[in-house]
């Protein structure tokens, strides 16, 4: 076999390059595959293996649900935007602890909640402007429409931000991230049962919240 | 009459409850409204609609991440990094030591000067140097061994192999000193001057 290697000679010129071996995008054919091709558990692989392009990718495929969990959380654009980069920060210096029993996705959802109910812990529950109200009107919306679109909006958020932390949680994981019960269990660390109770009594509170609020505007 | 536990109310809410459960709905007019009552609550948790920002802003985000992943690689560890700055002052010191204990060990160099100085019986740098009461150092193998290899070291030698703090290895060591560490240092240096007697002035005005 000639190969560049046994054509130097013993104790003679030492070549002036390295070789780094990183794990193949390859298919089976041998072709190679985008990253953007690759599944997250791959995409992990060559994170590991060094490839920090792999974990662009990742974050391309992650940041909106990520920043989307934020925001509910803070509610404050910007401040939404500081805990997605944190959220993904603390999964690239996490990455070797990722076992892959869940999702990267519901991972990532696992450290969104204790980075945002560490962001939030002990804040108080600021008041919601109407101009921050995500809902963009549709072209053709009757104004009157979106804005009372916008306030009821604004008046659930508000609800939402005072329930209990666990509480809070699961309602923000079931109902705006459209986790299952199993996957939320898994992002917070509980148990099936305890993550539906939780569901039951935020669904609850909410609606008790909402009720006093009402009753107590003129 | 033992009525559905919350986890079964949702179950029956999300139409995915066993048959028993389903059945005890289906009769339960209190149950099925706990499941109705649900509904309505997640049907105004939906009210507040996905936040959208615009499609400019996912790019942007993406590269912030991007950036601050590549920082946070390119960050030296800081255990690296300390002991990077502590090296001229660890090699220093061992040298030091070596050549103390290989002065002891061997009071006669070849050349008949000791490498250590005299010093004044009983000052402070000598009672530094002396081994305390527990700590058999000349029976001790890898002081022994430590002495063995440095005596044949001269400071040159010492100095060319590395082994030596760089040039202001010694002032830089000095200036990374805390507010107590420099008092400690300075209570050292008074100590010894007091034990050697004032020190004569020296220079062309003397």
């Amino acid at each position: 076999m000639s190969t560049r290697a046994a054509a130097w000679p013993a104790g003679g010129i030492q070549p002036d390059w390295t070789l780094t071996v990183l794990p193949s995008t390859q298919d089976e054919s041998g072709r190679d595959e985008p990253l953007g091709d690759l599944d997250d558990r791959r995409l992990v692989e060559l994170c590991l293996a060094g490839r920090v392009d792999a974990f662009d990718v990742v974050v391309e495929r992650h940041q909106r649900v990520v920043y989307q969990l934020c925001f509910r959380f803070v509610r404050r654009h910007e401040d939404a935007a500081d805990l997605t980069q944190e959220v993904f920060l603390r999964a690239y210096r996490g990455l070797r602890r990722f076992r892959g029993d869940a999702t990267l996705a519901t991972w990532l959802h696992r450290i969104g909640v204790n980075v945002c109910l560490n962001k939030v812990a002990g804040r108080k529950v600021p008041e919601t402007p109407l101009d921050d109200a995500p809902h963009i009107p549709a072209a053709g919306d009757d104004p009157a429409v979106s804005f009372a679109k916008a306030r009821e909006g604004a008046r659930v958020r508000a609800a939402v931000a005072r329930l209990p932390r666990k509480q809070r949680a699961t309602l923000i994981l079931r109902v705006y991230q459209d986790l299952s019960h199993r996957e939320i269990a898994l992002a917070l660390g509980t148990t099936v049962g305890a993550v539906k109770a939780n569901f039951f009594h935020a669904l609850g509170n909410l609606k008790k919240i909402l009720a006093e609020e009402a009753s107590a505007k003129p | 009459m033992t009525h559905l536990s919350p986890d079964q109310v949702v179950d029956v809410a999300e139409g995915c409850a066993d048959a028993a459960v389903a059945a005890h709905a289906a009769r339960c007019a209190s149950c099925r409204a706990k499941a109705e009552s649900l509904l309505d609550a997640v049907r105004l948790a939906e009210s507040d609609p996905p936040v959208e920002p615009s499609p400019l802003f996912w790019p942007h985000l993406a590269a912030r991440i991007g950036n601050a992943v590549r920082r946070e690689g390119a960050r030296v560890p800081f255990w690296r990094s300390w002991t990077w700055r502590l090296a001229p002052i660890g090699a220093a010191a061992v040298l030091m030591v070596a050549i103390g204990i290989g002065a002891r060990v061997w009071p006669g160099t070849p050349g008949g000067s000791p490498l250590v100085p005299a010093m004044p019986a009983g000052s402070p740098a000598q009672a530094a140097m002396e081994p305390s009461a527990d700590v058999e150092t000349a029976d001790d193998p890898s002081w022994l061994l430590v002495s063995a290899l440095s005596a044949d070291v001269s400071v040159e030698e010492a100095e060319a192999s590395g082994a030596w703090p760089p040039p202001g290895g010694a002032d830089k060591a000095l200036l990374q000193l805390d507010d107590a560490e420099r008092m400690e240092l300075a209570r050292i240096l008074r100590a010894e001057l007091r034990t050697r007697g004032p020190v004569a002035p020296q220079g062309p005005g003397a």
